[in-house]
């Protein structure tokens, strides 16, 4: 008769190792339960954990991206309000050369329309020398100082450059900050350069009775102020149409934000539900080993003996 | 012939209660694990070449023979290999670990991230002075993180070093006790308990060797163990009685070397072989880690070269250091980083070359991708070594099972045993009487 050797410490061995596999995971499924995270590490599901690791990467450049969104948004803004101050102030300026261009207009008269040019030329120069909220200058393009300087004797050149910072607001998509001062304010009139400022100051030292025939002159400007206001409100159109644009890429942001956060709960959240099954199967499990173990260990013959 | 009969019961009587003894120690060493199963031989007992009237049924009883211990070698090498891989298995798996960890939690990956949103942040508004410190602020960081991450790397590479240094004691001090049993084996008597009880030393002995590293064992007589490292062609670790000192060297990178008495050997198996492995990878990852940290420092001062700071001038390198252990951050000043490209104005708001360091900080082989790629790489090792040692455990775990079901005590096998012994040498008892009783009668005849 040959028998067969159940060698007891074995019994117990894999007793006690089929009760700590059960015991460990119960320690795993009750760690996703608490932390609400399914991988602890990423070697427990290494791409999902490199899933993760894209994921908060875009969130946190998103975050930024929103906010650097909502800052340009509110200096294209403050860009749209002064520009829109600026096509009132030259159809004024329009308005008053028309009238200064009336034959009928008296020395007194001309002077009058002299002097409100001259304050509307003063209110153009503020304007354009806007600030953003944070002080930065709106026309200069890429530089810091003023857009805008005025020379003692009264001449106005353009401070800034043309060049045009762009703010990244999206993966790939960046929006340029503003419009430069020399696109606002400077353009040919038959032929000739010139600038917003020069036309309304010509005009009022012209009326002051620095022209021969005010009158004339004052004609001639319309046709100047004409492009100016062209130029303005041109630019008006793309501040506009860069507002518009950012409307877009925020609504962008947004829909990105839900789609990543249903994404990374996919990817990365413990599904309470599921793993509190898990974790009463595995509990009912294991009370049913450890059962079993003690009635088979109590199982020898030595208490029969 | 009633005294014969006496001789008979007592050498059953005694025979029982010898057996009894051995099943009182195997169940005394149940729990035992290098103790292997007892049984005790035991031979019929004939008088024979005597001349007597009855000398065809001369019977003497039963003659104790020798202790027989229970083993299996095919099982027993099986047990040794198979554990030796889950040894290996196991003890990559816990220096892989280590350099997740140190990976993971040192967060450098998430401070890349930071680096690059900062960044990001300051393109909106490059001159602002507190967007400018925050980034500056965020680059410190991230300099304390690659170097956070290069010392706990090290920590962890140091940790396996010394587990090398104290394997190769143990093999060392198991192969002087392994050869010392050799030299007592050789002057002990067969098959006696002595033998038995130098056996499970020498078979506890060849098994913790296994644990540290591949070895195969050839047995000469009188059970005199010769160990060689790996499969049968290997290099002597034990012969006979002398023992080759085993020796291991690390490398600058951190990598390990074994010796043996001279001559260079690399365990295949064992937890040596794990060992080795995982400050293999180690230092594969401390290169990685190096190269990320030294294309941040690149792309950071490659941009600040192209570029001026906010005062016009041109900009200062933003970290030094070539690595990981070094890196640090140079620039002093936030005013210094250089946003614009080189040739701008002071307080220049064009922010092109603050776009261009954004981009490299991202682009596919940048450091965030690398990074990237660097705990994938870990971490996607670690599980497949993770699907290995299940596997490897379940395949030791049978092996194991396999030599104790042929060595092991059961101890029900001895509670019968004790019951059948009792009654034995209560028959056996009942023989002597039976004999007095006879040899009474005969001497009661009148």
């Amino acid at each position: 008769m040959s028998i067969i050797n159940n060698s007891s410490s074995a019994f117990y061995g894999r007793s006690l190792e089929q009760m700590s596999a059960l015991r460990s995971s119960i320690e795993s499924l009750q760690t996703q339960i608490a932390t609400g995270q399914q991988l602890q590490r990423a070697s427990q599901d290494p791409a999902a954990a490199a899933r993760l690791r894209a994921i908060s990467r875009s969130e946190a450049l998103r975050e930024i991206e929103e906010d650097n969104v909502a800052k340009l948004g509110q200096d294209l803004e403050s860009a749209a309000t002064e520009l829109e101050g600026i096509s009132e102030i030259i159809l004024r300026a329009r308005e008053l050369a028309s009238q200064a261009g009336s034959d009928t207009n008296g020395s007194g008269a001309r002077e009058a329309i002299a002097a409100e040019l001259e304050q509307l030329s003063e209110e153009l120069f503020t304007r354009a020398n806007g600030l953003t909220l944070t002080g930065e200058p709106l026309f200069a393009g890429t530089a810091g100082g003023p857009a805008f300087v005025r020379a003692a004797d009264g001449t106005v050149t353009y401070n800034g450059n043309t060049a045009s910072a762009t703010v990244p607001v999206a993966p790939g998509t960046e929006i340029e900050r503003g419009v430069h001062g020399q696109q606002v304010f400077e353009f040919d009139v038959n032929g000739t350069p010139t600038m917003t400022f020069a036309l309304i100051s010509g005009l009022a030292s012209a009326l002051r009775g620095g022209a021969a025939d005010p009158g004339a002159v004052a004609r001639d400007a319309i046709a100047g102020l004409d492009v100016a206001l062209d130029a303005s409100t041109r630019n008006q159109t793309v501040i506009g149409t860069r507002l518009a644009w950012i409307e877009v890429v925020e609504q962008n942001q947004f829909e990105r934000s839900i789609a990543s956060a249903e994404e990374r709960s996919r990817v990365g959240d413990t599904d309470v539900g599921d793993t509190i099954a898990r974790l009463q199967q595995t509990l009912t499990a294991l009370e049913a080993t450890q059962t079993t173990f003690s009635r088979v260990s109590s199982l020898t013959l030595f208490n029969a003996l | 012939m009633s005294s014969t009969l006496i001789t008979i019961g007592r050498s059953g009587a005694a025979a029982a209660r010898a057996n009894l003894e051995l099943t009182a120690q195997n169940i005394a060493n149940a729990g035992n694990e290098d103790y292997s199963r007892r049984s005790l031989g035991q031979s019929e007992l004939v008088g024979s070449a005597t001349v007597g009237l009855y000398s065809g049924v001369a019977f003497n009883g039963v003659r104790i023979g020798n202790v027989q211990r229970a083993d299996n070698a095919l099982a027993r090498e099986q047990a040794r290999a198979t554990g030796s891989d889950l040894a290996r298995a196991d003890a990559e798996l816990e220096g892989l670990r280590a350099s997740e960890t140190a990976l993971e939690q040192s967060r450098l990956f998430e401070g890349l991230v930071d680096f690059e949103a900062a960044l990001t942040r300051l393109a909106s508004d490059p001159l602002d002075p507190a967007l400018r410190i925050t980034t500056l602020e965020t680059a410190r960081q991230l300099a304390d993180r690659f170097q956070l991450a290069n010392n706990s790397l090290s920590d962890a590479r140091e940790l396996a070093q010394s587990q090398v240094a104290g394997g190769v004691d143990e093999v060392n001090r198991q192969a002087a006790t392994l050869a010392r049993i050799n030299e007592q084996l050789t002057r002990t008597e067969p098959e006696t308990a002595g033998q038995a009880a130098l056996f499970d030393q020498r078979d506890a002995a060849l098994e913790a060797l296994s644990q540290e590293l591949g070895i195969s064992v050839e047995f000469e007589e009188r059970g005199v163990a010769n160990v060689r490292l790996g499969d049968g062609n290997g290099p002597l670790l034990v012969d006979g009685t002398a023992a080759t000192a085993l020796s291991a060297s690390f490398a600058a990178d951190g990598t390990a070397a074994f010796d043996l008495g001279g001559a260079a050997v690399a365990p295949a198996t064992g937890a040596l072989a794990g060992r080795t492995n995982a400050l293999t990878v180690q230092a594969d990852l401390q290169t990685q880690l190096d190269d990320i940290a030294l294309s941040t420092i690149t792309a950071a001062n490659n941009a600040q070269a192209n570029g001026v700071a906010q005062d016009g001038s041109a900009g200062q390198p933003l970290f030094s250091g070539t690595g990981a252990a070094d890196i640090a951050l140079a620039l002093g000043s936030a005013d210094g980083l250089a946003t614009a490209p080189a040739g701008s104005p002071a307080q220049s708001r064009d922010t092109s070359n603050l776009s261009a360091l954004i981009a490299a900080i991202g682009a596919d082989d940048g450091p965030v991708a690398g990074s990237d790629a660097l705990l994938l790489g870990i971490s996607s090792r670690i599980s497949g070594q993770e699907t290995t040692r299940t596997a490897l455990f379940a395949i030791a775990e049978s092996a194991q099972g396999a030599l104790l079901r042929e060595t092991g005590v059961d101890l029900d096998t001895e509670a019968a045993n004790l019951v059948r012994l009792q009654q034995a040498f209560e028959a056996n008892s009942r023989v002597i009487q039976v004999a007095a009783e006879l040899f009474d009668t005969v001497l009661g005849l009148r």
